[in-house]
């Protein structure tokens, strides 16, 4: 019995003490280091005064301080409104984490403009530091460009006004309003008040725009080509843009209207957005085939009423289009 | 650590089990009623009828210029669910909850579901294996297999629990803190004669989430206990032991699915009671259980691995003629313990919740108060998580999880006086815990938890028939951490319960409740990324917050289980944070409950 009894507490003990042992390294980051007081060590600085971006130069900035904090890095140009944000957490900002290579967190794209670099703490309202940078040309997109509309479109682009609807002076290439790619953007308003049968006006874009009879896409696999596009509206509602993309079926090399075989997005684009705004789809979703895709002869660009929901008179509808690029295998990266 | 001991130990053991002992069917409520077959209806009809309506108003500085929250909501719901149970044969039965719910306002349909609530099939094999299949409740030991009670609640008062009863019984919370899960379990048991006196072996299967076919592998859930009874060890003292091997092992299935990530999660303990001494006024019991936990986290190639251990003991006096006892428990759950279906909450902060979960133009979300814990469904939940779910320390911070809180160490006390209809009944709980591993820092927190709860049955001091009861509840949080001031913690919580139950005739219920929680404070609350890692403190928690909650209303019983209750019952909340101000919430609401 009394053996019993000291084996049964030596056991218990031995559980007892293997039971209690733990790694007892801290978890989680070092709460001084992230709500200790914050201590400025090296202000903000950038690593070229100026750059460029169509060359494939990037710059990236520099600061460092005593604690982890979120800090946010927004850049604006100051001529074209381009905005791009960099947001990152730690102590310091380096070439890793703050690295630009001119792309846009909003449209428009940058151009070659000075442009204003905030640094900011989000949640410390007691610190901000302002630089500027030179952009010397603004970057270079990988993709098919379809069309831009920087230069004049000559005969590629066919107005149809059938029924005298659209606002011609409003209507086409114009510089306007800041571009979201370049300095021009097409734009197309009208009111659906002479026939009221939702439709108001349309351009065909010949794929003669790109110099060739045929758009040369990067893939003709019509799931990994994205068709990309910039939207110009006012949140004014009504507005429905249809894009169709014509097969050449007869083959002479030019759209046929009534003849050549249009493919679209079902469900189109009502418009509800204010300022530029990027729009893709992969090409499958207009239901084309990979064979069909090879032979794409015009893309056509509608403006529609939501008659069924127009108030008598109708009122007027309208949107901007530009930069139309094909990518291969994802949509663009702004 | 790594390797099973405990596993293996429950394998043999669970072998040893199966040598050719007299065995015997395990009596409990997985057999078909045990009626003379006469007695018996082949099939049988039970069910539940519910009715509620009510209708919530919200007001305060929170909602001064807002113009797009809805100062005032109507909703309700009318269900019945029919139970069917039948017997097809002595062996055997089957049971299923048929759901017909509509709710306030849906009317030709809309708003309106029929549904399946539970299904299940139970038997007995051979008069010994006892078997269940389907819908089912679960539970095992409190480090294992067990789900914890909500917090913010220490001794309900009567006006506020026909609410609670409604989250019960949609959440499937059960007595003896059960988990619904769907799945299969078996039960039988062995009889001896020497030393022994009976050993239970039961296991489970339970497929606890479904697969999305692409990323989210199924999730089964399985375990299984071994129990043994004693015989007299020591006839002077009356000294008998009852232990057990326990065993959970959750596991993702990587074949279903293109899901390439998973998780193993297998706990394995051994728990005991010996009853040390005992005689017709005292009896004296050393309990306890200690194991350890594993957890697998596998994407590809990339392995996360890590194991702990946990320790709880303790002595337990019981004083018969009072009926008075009294345990002390030394409890250390290391910091990487991880056992997922004993630390998932009920409460689940993440859930939307279904009054005013967003208010203000910016639809800054409201905090979490007394009002959401004792009404909305919405944020409870059975589900088992795979990572520590946030909670508020404000109402539970000591054991936020419950007993299988891990990064624990320290002393448990409860005391408990009287029965539920005696004059008086009393309990007090404390624990004095610390941290075992430092977060964010080396220093440690201190928390102090005390819990008092008392009931008066006022009729019994004055000789009436008709029910007059009193409830108290009180608790007392206090979580302190030194070192550098940016380190330093100090959260104190005071939540004070005071309930009045006066039947004024046969039946006839007035009912008041009243719940005030004042928490001031800071604290840190880490992000946790999987399983116990800590992530981040994404930001400084502090209080300054009061808040009163106040019941009032009547209930009529019809007979027991058949009740109307109307009631009113107002929330002030004066919790200044930054993205939100003061609010009150008033509602009133009608449930009509008959079970039958």
């Amino acid at each position: 019995m009394k053996q019993s009894f000291y084996f049964t507490l030596t056991l218990l003990i031995a559980v007892l003490f293997a039971a209690c042992d733990h790694d007892d390294t801290p978890d989680g980051p070092s709460i001084e280091d992230r709500f200790g007081p914050f201590e400025l060590r090296d202000s903000l600085q950038v690593s070229a005064e100026s750059v460029d971006f169509s060359e494939g130069e990037s710059i990236f900035f520099t600061a460092e301080f005593n604690i982890n904090l979120d800090w946010r890095i927004e850049i604006t140009g100051t001529e074209s409104g381009a905005f791009q944000r960099i947001d990152g957490f730690g102590t310091e900002l380096n070439e890793d984490n703050s690295r630009w290579a001119g792309r846009t967190t909003a449209l428009p794209f940058f151009k070659q403009e000075t442009c204003q670099v905030v640094f900011t703490l989000p949640g410390r309202d007691d610190y901000t530091d302002t630089l500027f940078v030179e952009v010397l040309g603004s970057r270079n997109y990988p993709g098919t460009l379809f069309a831009d509309f920087e230069e004049p479109a000559s005969n590629h682009i066919e107005l149809g006004n059938f029924e005298f609807e659209l606002n011609l002076p409003q209507t086409g290439r114009t510089e306007d309003i800041t571009a979201a790619e370049g300095d021009f953007y097409y734009s197309m308003r009208g009111t659906d008040d002479v026939v009221p049968n939702f439709f108001v006006g349309l351009i065909n874009i010949s794929s003669t725009i790109t110099g060739e009879t045929y758009i040369q896409f990067p893939t003709t696999v019509p799931s990994q080509l994205y068709f990309n596009f910039f939207v110009l509206h006012d949140n004014s509602p009504h507005t429905i843009m249809v894009i169709q993309f014509a097969y050449d079926t007869n083959d002479n090399g030019q759209f046929d209207d009534g003849i050549d075989e249009t493919f679209a997005v079902e469900g189109d684009f009502p418009l509800a957005h204010t300022g530029w705004r990027h729009f893709s789809h992969p090409m499958s979703a207009t239901g084309i085939s990979q064979e069909k895709l090879e032979k794409i002869v015009a893309i056509r660009v509608l403006l529609i009423s939501d008659n069924n929901a127009q108030p008598t008179p109708p009122l007027e509808v309208g949107f901007g289009i530009d930069y139309m690029i094909f990518t291969q295998g994802a949509p663009l990266q702004l | 650590m790594k390797n099973f001991r405990y596993i293996l130990f429950f394998a043999l053991l669970t072998l040893f089990g199966g040598l050719p002992f007299g065995s015997y069917a395990q009596d409990g409520s997985a057999l078909p009623t045990e009626k003379p077959k006469e007695e018996r209806p082949a099939v049988r009809f039970n069910g539940l009828g519910r009715t509620i309506l009510q209708d919530t108003q919200i007001d305060g500085d929170a909602l001064a210029g807002d113009t797009v929250t809805s100062r005032r909501l109507t909703d309700g719901e009318f269900l019945l669910d029919l139970e069917i149970n039948a017997q097809p044969n002595e062996k055997t039965e089957v049971g299923s909850i048929l759901r017909l719910r509509n709710e306030f306002g849906g009317f030709f349909g809309a708003g309106m579901s029929v549904e399946v609530r539970e299904l299940w099939a139970r038997g007995i094999i051979a008069d010994a294996l006892e078997y269940h299949v389907g819908d089912m409740d679960v539970a095992m030991t409190p480090y294992t297999f067990y789900f914890f009670d909500e917090e913010g609640s220490v001794n309900l008062p009567e006006a506020f629990r026909a609410q609670r009863e409604v989250i019960y019984y949609e959440q499937f919370y059960h007595e003896g803190n059960t988990r619904r899960v769907q799945g299969a379990k078996l039960d039988f048991g062995l009889g001896f004669t020497k030393i022994l006196r009976e050993a239970d072996f039961n296991a489970f299967i339970s497929r606890v989430r479904g697969t999305d076919f692409l990323i989210t592998p199924t999730r089964f859930t399985s375990g299984g206990q071994a129990s043994f009874t004693t015989r007299k060890l020591y006839s002077d003292w009356n000294t008998k032991a009852d232990f057990g091997f326990n065993l959970v092992h959750t596991f993702d299935d990587l074949m279903s699915g293109d899901a390439n990530r998973g998780i193993r999660n297998t706990v394995g303990t051994f728990n005991w009671n010996v009853q040390i001494f005992k005689d017709e006024d005292y009896a004296l019991n050393f309990l306890g259980e200690t194991g350890m936990s594993r957890v697998i986290d596998k994407e590809d190639s990339t392995f996360f691995d890590r194991d702990d251990v946990f320790l709880d003991v303790g002595l337990k006096f019981l004083w018969k003629k009072p009926n008075v006892s009294v345990t002390a428990s030394f409890v250390d759950v290391g910091p990487d313990y991880f056992s997922m279906a004993a630390q998932s909450r009920r409460i689940d902060l993440r859930n939307e919740r279904a009054l005013y979960d967003r208010i203000g133009n910016e639809a800054a979300r409201r905090p979490l108060s007394m009002f959401d814990i004792t009404r909305d469904r919405a944020l409870y939940t059975f589900e088992l998580s795979d990572v520590l779910m946030p909670y508020d320390p404000r109402f539970s911070n000591t054991m936020p999880y419950g007993l299988a809180t891990p990064n624990r160490r320290g002393f448990r006390f409860t005391a408990e006086q009287g029965a539920d209809q005696d004059l008086v009944n009393a309990r007090i709980d404390a624990a004095a815990m610390t941290e075992i591993r430092g977060q964010g820092t080396e220093e440690l927190k201190d928390f102090l938890l005390l819990r008092g709860s008392a009931n008066l049955n006022v009729n019994k001091l004055i000789d009436w028939d008709s029910r007059q009861r009193i409830t108290l509840g009180y608790q007392y949080e206090s979580t302190q951490r030194g070192g550098l001031p940016v380190e330093q913690i100090d959260l104190v919580s005071n939540l004070l319960e005071v309930g009045v139950e006066t039947e004024l005739f046969d039946g006839f219920d007035i009912l008041l409740g009243m719940k005030f929680l004042d928490a001031r404070g800071n604290e840190f609350i880490p992000t946790i990324d999987q399983f116990n890692e800590v992530r981040d403190f994404p930001t400084r928690f502090e209080a300054d917050d009061r808040e009163q909650l106040y019941a009032a209303g009547f209930r009529y019983r019809f007979k027991e289980g058949v009740y109307l209750t109307i009631q009113y019952h107002g929330l002030n909340s004066r919790v200044q944070r930054p993205e939100i101000d003061n609010f009150n919430l008033n509602q009133v609401f009608v449930i009509y409950n008959m079970m039958f």
